[in-house]
């Protein structure tokens, strides 16, 4: 049990505000393990509630211009990976093929987090397992920018996933890519309360759809229902070529939602997080007709 | 009496201050020289102390103090001084304190309880009711018969705490009847942490042989006695003061951690802070108590009660404390609302290897009160009647006995469902919801109580024209002190409640008071001031009689003057007045002191009662319209709409704002808010991440309609508002959801999972097998045979 | 090395270490006491600081990251003895109990009357999704926010 967080400390942690990627990467890779990048903090300054160790050196990588940029363009959108869930949604409330992200990074938690957390600390905290942008990003089939002193590299979101929580000191998430697309795209997710709380269950989607209402291509994307957010592969597949109609979409979500497994929480039973699946699929199918 | 009414508007002097944040409350507190200090707490819910060492604590940077067992040689409680303030030997409930130290920050103070060297045996726990209750079980308290009783009737055993039992009639003939209906029911609740926004705050010092102690407290004089028994010393070496209190709802009703405190500042020789982290008020808040409950009643088909028995069992967690005092309110909550023929209840208080619980506004109120009225829609149900009809029929009314066989005066609650109905009738909702979710109606009704008591004030007239009123009262966000109070006295003296300065708790000035809770402040503490103010009233008048030339029955008080009456703008001012009479006769002041009358119970009804009948009941009637989504679960309140019964309305805005405010503290306790205990021992719920309070989007407006002229002996009639709001919302919640879903709801919270299982039909009916089947059975001790000891 | 915070408009030194969270800074440092650790995870709003006129907890921010912003507590709101509109507002509609949370109301709604005049009754509520009130019921805090956007 904490008894309070420390006031009056004595100095003896390093914060190291970068201004350029370079100095940055170099800090990191100097740091080694002691070190860590600390982007919109709303994770790391909660560790004494989580009974973690602060790390004894942080990297701010809030006030690099190219982290925090947002470049839209006609065939994709790069978002650096130190952008707030407020800037992103505010920057992205224009364009319906991202109706998805938008929707993901401007309900989160609360008006003051989406102002503070970023979109790189989202993908980036492996022990975060109710990322909104996660999914999100998961159904746009964003590609991962990975820094460090040596080059970029970039990767499927989903190769990121699976590397995150062993990606070594000094390699960055620095940037997200996704192409645009005339995809009818939508969030649902499942807060306890009206708002304010981690959702127990996301829904992320984008269709294809084309005039005859024909599904020609489907990405949906489940988060929080388990440890780490992932495709739905057989959904997508049952819904292809077919008619998109939300209660069918929720029909064969409720045939198919056996594959899931509830993680475990203080917050809710495992199977909830999976019965309620089929209602999310129906609602963000729904909101993508809409779109 | 008065000329000037004492019902108004009034606004609260505090706000301008809070809305600043120029408040200090105890957290804000900041003494030179001021020490901080930190609590060191078992991580086991049951073991044995095999080794504490802290001498490498000592030593370590900046450490001024360290207190263990050694140093508190006394045991606390209600009824049963059962509560060390340190574990001494054996460990009862994860984050039971071992240790506590004092240093110049508070990260020394951490860092220096690190190093504290502890081994612990573990030995088996008992984590539920149903475990503590299983024959064979590994007892809580092992010597628990060498405990001090400081309260003579209840029945003791082994894991029972106490035990309190009503009898009222011949039940067994009721329930033998052959034209009625046995309608059983039962129901489980979970806890419920008050999330008080300051923690558990104390600031201590030690000077000249005293300790000052200034916490934040609902209850200074409890705080004083229990100090002083704690630390063994004698309870005029302690002084409180109680600065602004940041939210208590109850678990500021008790001891908490102010011994600790004045250990390390005696020990020291510097002031102490000591705050609770929020994590520590999670897991060690003395919660609402969760409670398991089975109720029968026999009802003839034409809707007469002719008979009900029920057991409830409460879990106090490792010590007794307030749930032994609470085994008495079953009687006169889930005992209460409705006429009974005959009657016998039995509530246990049981003890188990987990935190402590506590009190929270409507202690016991609210799950009896679920219980009851959940259980009042079956019986309905079940006889084919409406469930308005079947209230109508049966509510308490004028001349009607209470479960203790007190007899209730007037008929209240009747005209409070009369009432409801042009409420409901008025906001005309929708029966059928378009979007496919569920909808639900409930109305039900609620009996409270004042918990009246002790209480003492002074008022002192000042030569200006003010007066200063003197109480051990404090104000804990409810607004009782800052405007109920001035209220009364300014209207009795026929002053602007604004020339009434309200001094703060301070027990070296004030005398003795049971404490803020259980909606008394206004009554008890406004009748000791009404009374003080009065005695100031009648010395004001002889002076100004022969300053005035009038007798003083033809005088009147009001803005700020004593005028003859009927011709305004004669005699003096007030002012004037008591300068005269401070410099004829010395300064003027009045003292009050209240008590409860104490209203009679049947001889022979009641064993093990703190409070055999209630002085002052209050009554609630609450009805809401809920939409349950049949694939989430969720549930959100369309309409919510209360009808109370506060005697008299002093400041009718006030009293609005503290049903707003209690009803959706109940919606959290209704939908969301949920306490689970892990396989060690230990909360769950940590912080605010998964504790969840309702926020804005989660209310909706309080429809409310206050009912007065209900008898009340509270000064100028009125009752406690503060406290009942929270009381039927658990109730009309779960009357609603189950009348949205057809299904038997018998378990608070109705958190989405919840209900969601309910509608899947996840989960069978609620077994509590561990409460016997036959109503004697479940007794420690058959009623009636020590129960007169005390009498 | 020292941090240099600008609060309320004023200089003020720290030694604290670069992580420690703004809060108890200017709490037990600076004795800024209006700024509320609450709950400490930026769920519940009571130590609401402006950060450059953005409402931000002060738990989650560590000071070293504060340095170069114009800091504004609670404090720092009104001039002098008089109280903002939102303050005024609160007060006149007797929204205060414990009070706890106000300081961090005062810092949320100061922002949403700066930015958003229009705001509904719903864009409030969901404005204050970070801000938790135990006392209240929420409703008057509501309303004395439309009324105090009205009178703008």
């Amino acid at each position: 049990m904490t008894a309070g967080t420390l006031a009056q400390g004595e100095a003896t942690g390093t914060f190291y505000i970068a201004s350029s990627l370079a100095a940055a990467l170099d800090a990191l890779n100097d740091y080694g393990p002691e070190g860590a990048a600390f982007a919109g903090g709303t994770w790391i300054m909660r560790a004494p509630i989580r009974h973690q160790p602060l790390k004894t050196r942080h990297v701010a990588i809030g006030k690099i211009p190219e982290l925090t940029e947002i470049r839209i363009g006609t065939d994709a959108i790069e978002i650096g990976a130190a952008v707030t869930h407020a800037a992103l949604a505010s920057a992205l409330a224009d364009l319906p093929d991202f109706a998805v992200l938008t929707a993901a990074a401007g309900r989160s938690a609360n008006p003051a987090i989406r102002s503070l957390a970023t979109i790189g600390g989202n993908l980036a905290t492996s022990d975060f397992s109710a990322a909104d942008c996660v999914p999100a990003l998961l159904c746009l089939d964003a590609q991962i920018e990975v820094s460090s002193r040596s080059g970029r590299e970039r990767m499927s979101l989903e190769a990121f996933l699976t590397q995150r929580s062993t990606l070594a000191p000094g390699r960055l998430l620095t940037k997200i890519v996704v192409q645009r697309s005339r995809h009818k795209t939508a969030h649902a997710r499942l807060p306890l309360r009206k708002a304010g709380d981690y959702p127990v269950a996301i829904v992320s989607l984008s269709f294809d759809v084309d005039t005859a209402n024909y599904v020609r291509a489907a990405r949906i994307a489940i988060g929080s229902v388990e440890t780490v957010a992932r495709r739905w592969d057989r959904l997508e597949a049952a819904l292809l070529d077919r008619p998109l109609a939300p209660a069918r979409a929720a029909d064969v979500a409720a045939e198919l939602a056996g594959e899931f497994v509830g993680r475990e929480s203080v917050e809710v039973p495992p199977w909830y997080r999976v019965s309620v699946l089929p209602r999310l699929v129906r609602r963000a199918t729904a909101a993508a007709l809409g779109a | 009496m008065s000329e000037i009414s004492a019902t108004m508007d009034f606004r609260r002097r505090d706000a301008r201050d809070k809305l600043r944040g120029r408040t200090r409350y105890t957290m804000d507190r900041y003494l030179p020289g001021m020490l901080h200090a930190a609590v060191l707490r078992a991580n086991v819910a049951s073991g044995r102390i095999v080794r504490l060492d802290t001498s490498r604590a000592a030593r370590m940077r900046g450490v001024r103090a360290i207190v263990t067992a050694a140093d508190a040689p006394g045991k606390i409680g209600i009824g049963i001084a059962d509560h060390p303030l340190f574990a001494r030997d054996v460990i009862r409930y994860d984050g039971e304190p071992l240790a506590a130290i004092a240093a110049d920050t508070l990260a020394q103070a951490q860092a220096a309880l690190a190093t504290i060297d502890v081994e612990i045996a573990p030995l088996p726990a008992v984590l539920t009711m149903a475990e503590s209750l299983a024959p064979a079980a590994p007892l809580v308290h092992p010597d628990w018969r060498d405990y001090e009783v400081l309260f003579e009737g209840g029945a003791r055993s082994g894991n029972v705490a106490w035990e309190a039992t009503v009898v009222r009639g011949d039940v067994d003939a009721a329930f033998a009847r052959s034209d009625v209906e046995i309608v059983e029911s039962s129901f489980r609740v979970g806890r419920q942490n008050h999330v008080a926004f300051e923690p558990r705050a104390v600031v201590a010092s030690y000077e000249d042989g005293r300790f000052h102690i200034e916490t934040s407290t609902q209850v200074p004089w409890t705080i004083r006695n229990a100090t002083a028994r704690i630390l063994g010393v004698p309870p005029s070496q302690v002084r409180v003061t109680v600065p602004p209190v940041g939210g208590a709802f109850g678990l500021k009703f008790d001891l908490a951690i102010e011994p600790f405190a004045a250990l390390l500042a005696r020990a020291s020789g510097q002031p102490v802070r000591l705050v609770n982290s929020r994590e520590e008020e999670m897991l060690t808040c003395l919660f609402r108590e969760n409670a398991e409950i089975r109720i029968r009643s026999a009802v003839t088909r034409d809707g007469e009660i002719v008979g009900r028995e029920a057991v409830v069992l409460m879990d106090c967690g490792a010590y007794g404390g307030e749930q032994i005092f609470l085994t008495t309110m079953t009687a006169h909550t889930l005992g209460g609302n409705y006429r009974l023929g005959s009657t016998r209840l039995v509530s246990r208080a049981v003890y188990t290897n987990t935190a402590p619980n506590g009190a929270f506004r409507c202690c016991n109120g609210v799950y009896c009160t679920f219980a009851l009225e959940r259980h009042t829609d079956e019986i309905a149900a079940r006889i084919g009647m409406d469930p308005l009809a079947f209230r109508r029929r049966n509510v308490l009314g004028d001349g009607d006995l209470g479960a203790t066989g007190q007899v209730f005066e007037g008929n209240v609650l009747a005209p409070m469902l009369d009432r409801m109905d042009t409420l409901r009738e008025a906001a005309a909702p929708s029966r059928t919801l378009a979007d496919g979710r569920l909808f639900g109606r409930a109305t039900t009704v609620g009996t409270w109580f004042v918990f009246v008591g002790p209480s003492a004030a002074t008022v002192n007239m000042n030569a200006d024209g003010t007066v200063t009123l003197v109480t051990s009262g404090v104000e804990i966000g409810s607004g009782s002190m800052m405007q109920s109070l001035p209220q009364i006295v300014a209207g009795t003296l026929g002053l602007k409640p604004d020339d009434v300065v309200v001094r703060a708790a301070d027990t070296d000035a004030a005398g003795y008071d049971v404490g803020v809770g259980g909606g008394r402040t206004t009554v008890s503490l406004g009748a000791a001031s009404l009374s003080a103010a009065q005695e100031v009233r009648t010395k004001l008048l002889k002076v100004a009689s022969e300053m005035i030339e009038a007798a003083p029955e033809d005088l009147v008080m009001r803005q700020g003057r004593i005028e003859i009456a009927g011709a305004p703008g004669s005699g003096r001012t007030i002012a004037d007045v008591a300068t005269r009479a401070q410099a004829q006769l010395g300064p003027v002041s009045g003292t009050g002191a209240f008590t409860g009358a104490g209203v009679p119970a049947m001889p022979g009804c009641v064993a093990g009662h703190f409070i055999d009948a209630i002085d002052i009941p209050v009554f609630a009637v609450h009805d809401c319209d809920v939409a349950v989504d049949p694939e989430t679960g969720h549930v959100e309140v369309l309409n919510y709409r209360v009808v109370q019964d506060v005697g008299r309305a002093l400041n009718p805005r006030a009293i609005h704002g503290q049903i707003q405010g209690g009803v959706v503290q109940g919606l959290g306790y209704a939908l969301h808010e949920e306490v689970t205990i892990d396989t060690h021992g230990r909360v769950r719920q940590n912080g605010f991440e998964t504790y969840r309070l309702p926020l804005a989007l989660d209310v909706v407006p309080v429809e409310i309609s206050l009912y007065e002229g209900a008898p009340s002996v509270g000064p100028l009639g009125t009752k406690g508002a503060g406290e009942v709001p929270i009381l039927n919302v658990g109730a009309t919640i779960a009357c609603a959801v189950a009348n949205a879903t057809g299904k038997r709801v018998q378990e608070l919270p109705l958190t989405p999972p919840r209900v969601l299982e309910l509608l899947l039909d996840r989960k069978g009916e609620l077994s509590l097998s561990h409460i016997a089947e036959a109503w004697v059975d479940n007794l420690v001790r058959p009623h009636g045979t020590a129960a007169q000891n005390r009498k | 090395m020292a941090l240099s915070l600008t609060v309320n408009g004023d200089r003020r030194a720290s030694a604290a270490d670069p992580v420690t969270p703004l809060v108890d800074i200017l709490r037990e440092e600076f004795h800024l006491t209006g700024t509320k650790p609450v709950c400490r995870e930026g769920f519940c709003g009571a130590c609401m600081v402006l950060v450059d006129d953005r409402p931000t907890p002060s738990c989650l921010m560590p000071a070293a990251l504060a340095e170069g912003s114009d800091i504004r507590t609670v404090e720092g709101l009104g001039t002098g003895d008089a109280l903002t509109a939102i303050q005024v507002a609160l007060e006149t509609c007797d929204a205060v109990q414990c009070g706890m949370c106000f300081p961090g109301m005062v810092v949320t709604l100061t922002h949403l009357l700066a930015t958003s005049p229009e705001a509904t009754r719903d864009d409030i509520r969901a404005a204050l999704s970070g801000n938790i009130c135990r006392c209240t019921g929420y409703e008057r805090i509501v309303d004395a926010t439309l009324s105090a956007l009205a009178v703008k």
